[in-house]
């Protein structure tokens, strides 16, 4: 719109609107309350009342639209909070128009009764309540109604100030105890309602009130405080000002309570003592655990049950039946192992008739130490920030743990041990506090120093060292000195405090977070991380093993006593049995699987799941435990049940934890643009390699080969095999084909796709000759192996074909493909690589598997549109549905019935309804072909009944 | 009233339907729930579209849009005198001159300005990836919780214009490249969820495979298919069971991407429907095709669309030698497209709401390493006397000057902003602009609040450092 010399006028107009909306509000509420009175025709004298008041407020309401209209037009206000609000200030007045309308309708004899109107009335009133609401929010802020409740409100408890005022008010001089108590609770008071503008870090005005210099330096326009003198005092001044004064303090629309002020004000009078005792604003959890005593009289025989009960009584729950056997095992199976249970091991469990099958299955499941690595691997790779790839290993910056990881699952090493070998670590375990370091310059706070306190803090004692890596924290009491203590300890140099990423001049000394467990000062790097090791490991700390067992009992039961997961300094719903868990672990000998034996064995896990409308029910801080939560499948559990069932969704593993010889790096032309080396382009090349075999007699003669994309394999001009599929691994005879003397290998390979994209050849041969060892033939160094992008002639496959023209190929290593399992002569190559093992990949990714570039403690489990795209179309998933496709057809024929059978029982453990039958089979028609199996399997696989663990 | 806004408005009502908009009354407080953001005056939008053009690798402003003395070719030429490897050309606007090659970029800038004074962090040792993550998410790497892209910002603040349109969508890169999990590591939403990340097309030519029933598969078995899920999970008992939000996430992003697959608006993707002649001036290369996508987009209601030349290490701008040669075939990658793109919004009027930035890590120069005064280690050999033409060029990574251009979306015409010096170091010497500042300046032309934050692990983390970024509102008309 043009700017005009009127504007002034509708903007002026618009800012009457605030007033303007009251009439409607007024008027149409109480018409309505009035309207109630008059039902069943009782008090017909309030009729005309009403009449006017509903022809008023419906005028009123169309006024305050339309002025509501010029603010917004006028006056610059936009976003989607404005648009909803607008949208239904205009339904509210045509509603309220109708209404009117009507009412005159009525009231003229042309409508029989009061329904329509009174109808619309209502509607309108419900329209404008919440048009009103959402306006008040656009004036006082999103989260004027919502602050204050009991959840959402400032850990700050009052009560304590309140006690306090009370006790000196009356008193003439104070002790000096008593001047420090009243100096912390005014700083309390500062901590909550004014650092969030007055800090080190944001100093609005200049003002700084986090200590005492700021405090008493004062502000911009001077000092702020004048000690004996609260009427004096700016401070004083600013927050005892009424609250719709300009001036006052805090802005935004709090305002300190009386006590709060009256305090601020006795300690100014008192001579504004400032106090050396340092400020503990947050709550602390204590650091040892309380070792509760078990409830001896009690009807429940599990420790964790009997715990649980005293809950359950004091939260007046009564315990629930436990769930059925097929519910059972499939949580235990994926819990423990990560995979489905096979429908056998369903029907055996459920005919089994021994009262103590459930803690059978779980002991058997926790001794099947492989499936159980692989599948907590990802739990583990997630809390130590451990992955295949990520940013860092480019530049030598980063280290896996993988391997030392892998090895302290599969022999259940005490998690006291590997806590003591992550921390003074072996070149195995030192990736974890080596940190990720990029090329360059870095911000101080990300110093891998730093970041190894933060690790540390995060995922061993779930205590927030990040914030106060940069300042002092506003969540918790840790100082910046704190977090500069711990992170020297793992600086071969001292530290320079930095601020905000400024330099403070001021040294760090080092120190752990929690002094009382001992002392970790020591001259050199390695003798501080063995003393660290030592006393961060000590039973004393309950903080380690409550961290751990917290984070355990979330995975099992969808929600920790403590949430969020790494804030251990919150209140967990029941502190005594998370206590005895943690106490029981220790004395367990620190054993992973005892934990989680313990839980999984107790009636509390075999609870039935409790449903919630919204997340926040489930992260509320006044959450209360009844039963597990529902979860879904994470991305490797989907993944590998997927791989069982259908067909395998990965074929190459980034760790391949049987430690196979053969090299996985490929070959290929070596393509090059402005004298480096690129991606090669799509198209055919050729590869000959040439070897002389002695004239011993041949015996055997086995080859594995993998291309990416395509080849055909000649040896000694007979075409012996062709493929397509890198993911595979082909194993070859090649006996008959071997002669003494020379031999050749011709491989014609192409690179498909319609840009330049990775490319190689995989390829092995093991020859075993009469009276002498094996050789072994290896395209992965590449050495020996001759390559041309340019068409040869019909004669290259043959031995006397001059290849000297010809390239030397390239080694493309192994990163684009990893270790294909199958790549091996042994035997018993696992069917698929499980999930946790594979390199970070578009469909982990997009079911929620974390970039590890920082610890990442929990998933998000709402699905998202990435997801469900990648899943509907992407071209990944849909290869392995076409492949299970395939074999399924091989396994079952045509036979409909048979295969949705089959399918509803390795899927979900059960057999299909008669109604799910009848879709399936209608789905799949008189002869299943590949297509419709294909569609069936992904109906399945996405059903919410697949993918959530009941 | 904006026609354009009211247009998009009412499109946008249509096509959510009553249901969502429900849904996303109710979502409101769940909003608020995590922002401690409270609506401060709000700012009123000029573009309600950001088109990135990303030249990836280090774009050297002498030899682009900010040419110096020019110095040719001449065997035993000494390094120092180079300052630009092209002569200048005029361009639409008076006075300005950019380096030949970009007749056609030079074209539009009556429609738009040109930034000179960007000036890149000092992030020492040179690691492309590090740079460009840095101009991506306002933050340098690493950070201890993972740093939104911008695209990631202001999907999550705005949502899609058009709600079968994802609304961050990035092409042109592979991560099948060297430095590729540094590429990864900021194409991402971080902490605000993978509902806000990337929508990934690294082949603009092949993008309509992503947003269509999977290769092979009719609409008719697509439908069927879609059909038989919808049967059986109604059908199924365990659908009474596990928590609503949950099943209902899982239920509504299946119906979204099923509808997503099955709309008209996935023929945007489809270049064969777009004229030959239009499509022959776009089609340079994988970057032209992204224009003539992105061009597409905008006009059907994108939010966020970036283009990439793609990084790959010493290619395309990275030029590490040859730097003369290869300036010449970007120029050729570019020029048509970018010009284009500009002129077809400008005459569908889609450029009035949308906003073109066209920018690079940092730039180049024959001698610099790093910036002056701040020298870091060299990774390029260059010879003080050229004898051989693959020295002619920038070689090194320069971070004390570079040129952003920007068009549409409320910025003003014909502005030149800001200047470098005309002699070595041609370091920015007027208006400095940083990256904190060109993230306020999209922020505020699409009307996000700078103060915006989440609060996550306990702090609030805003869109730029601390929330102390500030547009540059000389930029804007």
């Amino acid at each position: 719109m043009e700017e005009n010399a009127w504007s002034w006028i509708f903007q002026l107009l618009g800012r009457l609107h605030p007033v303007a909306v009251h009439f409607p509000i007024g008027l149409l509420i109480v018409a309505l309350f009035l309207e109630a009175l008059t039902l069943n025709g009782k008090r017909p004298d309030l009729r005309e009342g009403i009449n006017w008041m509903v022809y008023l407020g419906a005028a009123s309401a169309a006024l305050a639209a339309g002025l509501g209209w010029f603010l917004r037009t006028f006056d610059d206000y936009s976003g989607d909070l404005v648009q909803l609000h607008q949208n239904l200030g205009i339904a509210t007045a045509v509603l309220s128009i109708i209404a009117a309308f009507l009412l005159q309708k009525t009231n003229a004899g042309k409508l029989s009764n009061f329904f329509a109107y009174r109808s619309l009335l209502v509607l309108s009133v419900i329209s404008l309540t919440i048009t009103g609401h959402l306006g008040a929010s656009l004036t006082h802020g999103e989260d004027f109604l919502s602050s204050v409740l009991p959840e959402n409100s400032n850990p700050y408890d009052d009560s304590r100030g309140v006690a306090l005022l009370a006790q000196l008010n009356p008193l003439d001089s104070l002790s000096e105890t008593e001047l420090d108590d009243l100096n912390l609770e005014v700083r309390a008071i500062f901590a909550h309602n004014c650092y969030q503008c007055h800090s080190e870090n944001k100093q609005k005005g200049e003002l700084v009130l986090e200590n005492k210099r700021g405090v008493f330096q004062g502000g911009k326009s001077g000092k702020v405080i004048v000690a004996g003198h609260p009427k004096d005092s700016e401070l004083y001044r600013r927050i005892s000002l009424s609250s719709n004064d300009d001036d006052v303090m805090p802005k935004k629309g709090k305002v300190l309570k009386k006590n709060e002020v009256a305090l601020i004000k006795l300690w100014i009078e008192k001579g504004a003592h400032w106090s050396d005792r340092a400020l503990k604003v947050f709550p602390e959890a204590a650091l040892a655990l309380s070792k509760p005593v078990l409830p001896a009289s009690s009807e429940q025989v599990h420790p964790v049950d009997k715990l649980l009960h005293v809950y359950f009584e004091k939260n007046g729950i009564t315990w629930p039946a436990l769930v059925d056997d097929k519910t059972f095992i499939r949580r235990a199976y994926l819990d423990i192992v990560g995979l489905l249970p096979a429908p056998d091991a369903i029907i055996q469990f459920v005919d089994n008739q021994d009262a103590n099958k459930r803690t059978q299955l779980v002991d058997r499941l926790l001794a099947d130490n492989r499936n159980y690595t692989q599948h907590w691997l990802s739990f583990w790779n997630d809390l130590l920030r451990n992955d295949y790839s990520g940013t860092g290993f480019i530049t030598g910056g980063r280290k896996q743990v993988t391997d030392w990881l892998y090895k302290s699952l599969l022999e259940n090493k005490p998690y006291n041990g590997m806590v003591k070998e992550l921390i003074n670590p072996t070149p195995a375990s030192e990736g974890f506090i080596k940190g990720i370091e990029w090329r360059g310059v870095v911000n101080a706070s990300q110093r891998t120093e730093m970041q190894a306190a933060q690790n540390i803090g995060q995922s061993l004692l779930g205590v927030n060292v990040k914030c106060a890596s940069c300042h002092n924290s506003f969540v918790s009491n840790l100082t910046l000195d704190q977090a500069y203590g711990f992170a020297s300890i793992f600086a071969d140099s001292v530290m320079e405090l930095n601020r905000c990423d400024i330099p403070t001049g001021k040294m760090a000394q080092v120190s752990f977070l929690y002094p009382e467990l001992g002392s970790v000062e020591a001259d050199s790097l390695k003798e501080r991380l063995l003393k660290l090791s030592e006393v961060i490991v000590k039973p004393e700390n309950g903080r380690l093993y409550r961290t751990i067992a917290n984070r355990i009992w979330q995975r099992l039961m969808g929600r920790g006593f403590i949430e969020p997961l790494d804030e251990m300094d919150k209140t967990p719903w029941d502190a005594d049995l998370l206590d005895w868990l943690a106490a029981d672990f220790i004395e367990s000998g620190y054993d992973l699987k005892q934990l989680m034996r313990t839980i999984m064995t107790s009636k509390a896990y075999q609870l039935p799941t409790v449903s919630y409308e919204k997340l926040e029910q489930v992260k509320s801080a006044r959450y209360v435990f009844n039963g597990p939560i529902v979860r879904r499948m994470s991305a490797e559990q989907f993944s590998d049940a997927v791989s069982q069932v259908i067909a395998p969704v990965y074929y190459a593993a980034a760790y391949n934890p049987s430690g196979d010889q053969l090299s996985s790096n490929r070959v290929w032309h070596r393509e090059r643009k402005f004298d480096r080396d690129v991606l090669p382009e799509p198209g055919t090349r050729c590869f000959r390699y040439t070897f002389t075999l002695t004239d011993q007699e041949i015996i055997n003669a086995q080859a594995l080969i993998s291309v990416d994309h395509s080849y055909s394999f000649y040896l000694n001009e007979s075409k012996v095999a062709e493929g397509n599929d890198w993911r595979k691994a082909s194993k070859l005879d090649l006996t008959k084909f071997l002669k003494s003397g020379e031999n050749v290998i011709a491989i014609e390979g192409t690179n498909e796709g319609p840009i330049a994209n990775p490319a190689g050849i995989l390829f092995a041969m093991k020859i075993r000759q009469k009276d002498k060892a094996e050789t072994t033939i290896q395209s992965a160094g590449g050495e020996g192996w001759k390559s041309t992008n340019v068409s040869p002639g019909k004669e290259w496959l043959s031995i006397a074909f001059d290849d000297s023209g010809w390239d030397n190929v390239r080694n493309y290593g192994s990163m684009q493909w990893d270790q294909l399992l199958a790549f091996t002569f042994e035997d018993n190559v696992p069917a698929y690589a499980r999930a946790s093992l594979v390199r970070q990949h578009p469909f982990l990714k997009a079911l929620g598997r974390p970039s590890r570039e920082t610890v990442a403690t929990s998933r998000d489990d709402q699905a998202t549109l990435l997801q469900s795209l990648e899943l509907t179309n992407g071209a990944y998933f849909n290869q392995v549905l076409e492949e299970g496709a395939s074999s399924w057809l091989q396994q079952y024929g045509s036979d409909g019935a048979s295969i949705v059978d089959a399918l509803y029982l390795k899927c979900l453990g059960r057999k299909p309804s008669n109604k799910e039958k009848d879709i399936m089979l209608s789905a799949l028609g008189d002869t299943p072909d590949k297509e419709g199996l294909q569609d069936v399997f992904w109906a399945t696989l996405l059903l919410p009944e697949f993918q959530f663990i009941y | 009233m904006n026609d354009h806004i009211a247009n998009s408005r009412r499109e946008f009502m249509k096509k959510m339907g009553a249901a969502s908009l429900a849904a996303a009354a109710v979502s409101l407080p769940t909003a608020s729930f995590l922002s401690s953001c409270s609506t401060a005056p709000a700012i009123r939008s000029t573009a309600d579209t950001v088109i990135l053009l990303w030249m990836a690798g280090g774009m050297a402003h002498t030899e682009t849009f900010d040419p110096k003395a020019y110095t040719p070719y001449t065997k035993g030429v000494e390094s120092k005198r180079i300052l630009s490897s092209f002569p200048k050309v005029p361009t639409a606007v008076d006075g300005l001159y950019f380096s030949e090659g970009l007749e056609s970029i030079g074209s539009v800038m009556d429609k738009g300005a040109i930034i000179r004074s960007y000036k890149s962090a000092d992030l020492g040792h040179i690691l492309h990836t590090r740079h460009q993550y840095h101009w991506h998410t306002c933050y340098e790497p690493p950070q201890s919780v993972q740093a939104p892209h911008i695209g990631a910002w202001i999907a999550k603040e705005l949502g899609p214009v058009n709600p079968v349109i994802p609304p961050f969508i990035a092409m042109g890169q592979r991560f099948t490249v060297g430095e590729g999990e540094e590429l990864k590591a900021f194409h991402t939403a971080g902490f605000l969820g993978s509902e806000y990340g990337p929508f990934l097309i690294p082949d603009p030519s092949s993008g309509l495979e992503s947003v269509r029933p999977p290769q092979g598969m009719s609409v008719k078995r697509f439908e069927a298919r879609n059909q038989l899920y919808k049967e059986l999970a109604n059908k199924s008992e365990a659908m009474e069971r596990g928590s609503d939000y949950q099943r209902e996430s899982l239920m509504r992003s299946m119906e979204q991407s099923y509808r997503l697959l099955n709309s008209p608006e996935s023929q945007v993707f489809d270049l064969t429907q777009e004229p030959k002649e239009k499509y022959d001036i776009y089609n340079t290369g994988r970057f032209g095709l992204g224009c003539l996508t992105a061009k597409r987009l905008a006009m059907n209601g994108a939010r966020f669309v970036s283009v990439s030349t793609e990084y790959e290490p010493f290619l395309g701008w990275d030029t590490h030698e040859n730097g003369h040669t290869r300036v010449v075939k970007m120029k050729e990658l570019i020029d048509g497209p970018v010009a284009q793109l500009v002129k077809d919004l400008d005459e569908s009027g889609h450029l009035d709401r949308t906003l073109i930035v066209l920018a690079s890590e940092f730039s180049r120069d024959a001698l610099l390493e790093g910036r002056p005064g701040e020298k870091v280690q060299d990774q390029v050999n260059q010879p003080d006397v050229i004898e051989d033409e693959k020295f002619y060029g920038m070689h090194r990574h320069f971070t004390d000057g570079s040129s952003i251009l920007m068009w549409g979306g409320g910025i003003k015409k014909g502005l030149v902003y800001g200047k470098t010096a005309d002699e070595r170091p041609c370091s920015s010497i007027e208006n400095t602009v940083v990256i904190d500042q060109i993230h306020q300046t999209i922020y505020h032309a699409l009307g996000i609040h700078p103060e915006t934050n989440y609060t996550i692990e306990g702090r609030p983390f805003y869109t730029t450092p601390d929330g102390q970024g500030k547009p540059v509102l000389e930029l804007l008309a």
